[in-house]
Order: C-alpha cells, then sequence, then structure tokens
C-alpha cells in the first residue's frame, strides 16, 4: 500500500473539522467494530475499517461508500472505545464529508424537503388517525404552526446546508 | 402536581397518536401534567442536519430546547432518537464556542440557548421520579402471569456519558424491566435484549440487512422466552417490531404467528384501565386477542379496604 503524507494530511484535517475530533488516538484495537451492530450486518466500512481508511489518507477512494449511512447512531462504539475516539462522530464526520460533496443516496433529499417544509423529517398526514384516538387533528408541533416553519427555515438556509440547493 | 415539556418528535404525533394519547392519559394520574412544547419540531433525526453540519444540528435541537427554557420546564419525550439527538446537542453545547455560534444562528430567529432545560426519556421519567410503586398503586388491570419481553431500544443506552439518566450497566438494561413488572407481569431474560433491532438508517439504506439482524433478535426472543408480548420504550423499534414481523411470516423466515408489540406507555395506559381504541388502536400486527385478555374481568384488582 502506498503511503502518502499530503493525502493523509488532508483526510485527517477534512474529518476534524466535519466533527471526527478526536481519530487521532485510535489505536485500531477493534473493539468498536466488535460490538457495531452495522459492521455485524454487514455495512464493513465503519469503525475501525473508516478509521483505517482515513488515516492512511484513503478518503476519496470511498467517497461513495454506503456503509456510513447503515450506522444507526446507537453509539456502542463509543461506550466501548478505550481511547476517547468516539467512533461514531467519526462516521458521521465522514457522512459529512459524502454531504457535503452531494455523494448520498437521492432517496435522502426528500427527508431534508420534509423538515425545510413541515419541520419534521417524516410526514404524512395525521388527521385522521388522531381524530380516532381523540386527540385534536393537528398535533401542538411545527407541522401546522406558519411560524414555527419559518424559524426551521430562516436556521436552514442561513446554515451550510441552504448552500447545497436540496431545498 | 410537576410539569413537564412534552416533546412529541414525528414518529409518535404523525404515525401513531395512540402512543401519544397514551402518555396523555397516565401522565396526570400519575401526577404529571404535560405541557405541550408548541412549534417544537423534528429533533433533527440523524439522516438530515447531523448528517451534513454539526452546527445546523445543534441549532435546530437548540430551537426545540429553548421552547421548553422559555416555560421553565424539562423535557421528556417518548423518541429514542429524539432523546439521543438532543442529549448529543445539549453535550456539545457545553463547548463555549459552539454554544455562541449557535446563538448566533439562533438571534435571527430572536431565541437564546441557555441549557437551563434537562432532557429525560419518558421510561426514565416514569422509573426516577414517578417511581415504580406509585405505579404500582394505579393499576386497574394486574397482568400478573403474562410474559413480557422488553426492548429498550438503543437511544437510551449509549453514550452513558451524555445522558442525564443512565442505566447501571447499559449492556444489561433494567429500567423497562422494572416498569413493566409494575404491572404485574414476568419479564423473563433472554441473550440479545442488548442487541439492535435494524431500524432506523439501516433499514432504509439496505432492508435485507436489517431484517437479518431483526430476525436474530426476533428469535432469540421466541425461542428463549415464548412471550405473550414484545413491550418497547422506543418508537422506532415500536414500528420495526410492528412491520417486520409481518414480513418474515410473509416470506416463510419464521414459523411463529407474529408477537403482538406495544409502546410501554400503552401496556400501563391498558393496566390502568383506559380505552383501547384510544391508547392501543395502531398496528399492523392484530392485538385485539391480547388486549382483551389484559383487560379482562378476573384481572381487576380488588380494592383493599
Amino acid at each position: 500500500m502506498q503511503i502518502d503524507q499530503k493525502k493523509i494530511d488532508e483526510a485527517v484535517s477534512t474529518i476534524i473539522g466535519y466533527g471526527g475530533t478526536h481519530i487521532l488516538d485510535c489505536v485500531g484495537c477493534g473493539a468498536c467494530s466488535a460490538v457495531c451492530p452495522g459492521v455485524k450486518a454487514g455495512f464493513d466500512v465503519l469503525c475501525r475499517k473508516l478509521i483505517r481508511k482515513i488515516v492512511t489518507g484513503h478518503l476519496e477512494e470511498i467517497i461513495e461508500e454506503t456503509s456510513s449511512w447503515g450506522c444507526q447512531a446507537c453509539n456502542r462504539c463509543t461506550e466501548v472505545c478505550p481511547q476517547g475516539v468516539r467512533p461514531q462522530e467519526v462516521v458521521f464526520a465522514f457522512r459529512r464529508y459524502q454531504a457535503n460533496e452531494l455523494a448520498f443516496s437521492t432517496s435522502s433529499i426528500t427527508s431534508q424537503m420534509n423538515l425545510f417544509e413541515t419541520g419534521h423529517a417524516v410526514f404524512t398526514d395525521p388527521k385522521a388517525n388522531r381524530k380516532k384516538v381523540g386527540l385534536p387533528e393537528e398535533p401542538p408541533t411545527s407541522a401546522y404552526n406558519e411560524q414555527a416553519q419559518k424559524e426551521i427555515q430562516t436556521l436552514m438556509n442561513n446554515s451550510s446546508m441552504g448552500e447545497l440547493g436540496l431545498f | 402536581m410537576e410539569q413537564i415539556g412534552l416533546y412529541l418528535g414525528c414518529n409518535i404525533p404523525l404515525k401513531h397518536p395512540d402512543i401519544e394519547q397514551s402518555f396523555r392519559k397516565i401522565l396526570p394520574e400519575l401526577g404529571v401534567e404535560p405541557l405541550d412544547l408548541e412549534g417544537a419540531s423534528c429533533c433533527p433525526a440523524w439522516g438530515t442536519a447531523p448528517s451534513f453540519d454539526l452546527q445546523t444540528w445543534c441549532a435546530i435541537s437548540s430551537r426545540n430546547i429553548t421552547i421548553a427554557e422559555q416555560k421553565g420546564v424539562d423535557i421528556m419525550t417518548g423518541c429514542n432518537s429524539c432523546f439521543g439527538i438532543l442529549s448529543e446537542a445539549k453535550h456539545f453545547l457545553e463547548d463555549k464556542e459552539m454554544k455562541k455560534k449557535v446563538n448566533e444562528s439562533l438571534s435571527a430567529i430572536n431565541r437564546t440557548y441557555q441549557g437551563t432545560s434537562d432532557i429525560y426519556h419518558i421510561a426514565q421519567y416514569l422509573h426516577s421520579k414517578v417511581g415504580v410503586d406509585a405505579i404500582k398503586s394505579k393499576i386497574k388491570y394486574s397482568l400478573d402471569g403474562l410474559k413480557m419481553a422488553t426492548q429498550t431500544g438503543c437511544h437510551t443506552l449509549w453514550p452513558s456519558d451524555v445522558y442525564k439518566i443512565a442505566e447501571q450497566n447499559p449492556y444489561e438494561p433494567t429500567i423497562l424491566k422494572d416498569l413493566c413488572m409494575a404491572t404485574g407481569a414476568e419479564v423473563p431474560h433472554y441473550s440479545r435484549l442488548a442487541a439492535c433491532c435494524g431500524m432506523g438508517g439501516m433499514r432504509s439504506t439496505d432492508i435485507e440487512k436489517s431484517l437479518k439482524l431483526f430476525k436474530e433478535k426476533l428469535i432469540s426472543i421466541k425461542e428463549e422466552t415464548d412471550p405473550d408480548m414484545i413491550v418497547t420504550t422506543c418508537s422506532s423499534c415500536f414500528m420495526q417490531f410492528d412491520m417486520s414481523q409481518l414480513i418474515l411470516r410473509e416470506r416463510g423466515e419464521i414459523d411463529f404467528e407474529p408477537i403482538p408489540t406495544f409502546y410501554y406507555t400503552q401496556v400501563l395506559a391498558l393496566a390502568m384501565g383506559f380505552d383501547p381504541s384510544q391508547v392501543a388502536a395502531i398496528s399492523q400486527i392484530d392485538r385485539s386477542k391480547i388486549i382483551a385478555e389484559m383487560q379482562s374481568e378476573q384481572r381487576l384488582v380488588k380494592e383493599v379496604a
């Protein structure tokens, strides 16, 4: 394997910049991968293997990798890591790298649009079911609250997500 | 009466309002007044802002928290993902630099995050603030003799260092077990107790991988405990157990009938005598038989003079 210091530095600083702050504390013990439900299910480029790819400078090579989106965000890895790496934060930093390069499944764009429009990532018309169980048809959330929706839209438009043209 | 901000999230108010109704029925009976957090949004879910930008995640989460702060109350949620997201955001906001940046974002909508409201999951709140004895005293139908398999869900367990209330050992969680036993039910241990159900990002990314993980957990439950019902305190786990058992059954991958699944407060509401058409009305698996059993006349707890 060819190791290129410049690529390593770029990969590591990209991941640290996106929130994987403690990546360099990893000693590669694999405790994280041993408890990871994603790895168990077959999303193999998570935890130890993902960190290994990044610290050897292979970031661009794995930009299309889907394993990161199979992460359950369960934080079992964070709990067991003896080095305080918080591996899930590395996985999410990698996701952010992918997302900001628009390297993610188009199906997830719907959730971003739903969040922007209604304040709910998952939105289905709840009125009939709510009425059936004896609740007001409209929940007290942002779903039917224009002011709340405006606030969410302002926060999202002013963020780096707003520059990606997803909503 | 103790007041608490009821943070609903997305799936509970929009897809499973009977779970929301079960909160609203049981809480006042147990001495807790839930206050609506008007205009609260998605937490935001893991696949949205947290996957794009840490600061946007913290801004949207902190906006939700400010709604409770303005009312001077803590937050209680029934959704594990919301609990995890809000607790982690609060953890990131302990960093002064992050708090400053987020408050700059919030200033555009005339809000300021203080950090004064704590985040609780409803199971933790019932267990530590209301207490098992208070729950026992409100049981109208004893669930004695019924067997429950518990499913706590990931996001109230790990990482234990960011949660206001943590299990003594998150790999052997006991909070839900205690809560279930308060209804009189039996709660046997099974080997995959702390395993992931496969819902969440995994299911939307690759349903086959998700079902593989789910099946292993389900078979452990069936073979080791053969329960009357599965009881969870995670709305996402609830959906996985309610939807995916039927898929496995239809495919012939399991040779037993799908096990009725409930969110914990639905079980409690039924045991407290509330109307099933309000508190346990929406599921794909038919639960009518077990609900009738739970509220059968011979289970009525006799008043002790």
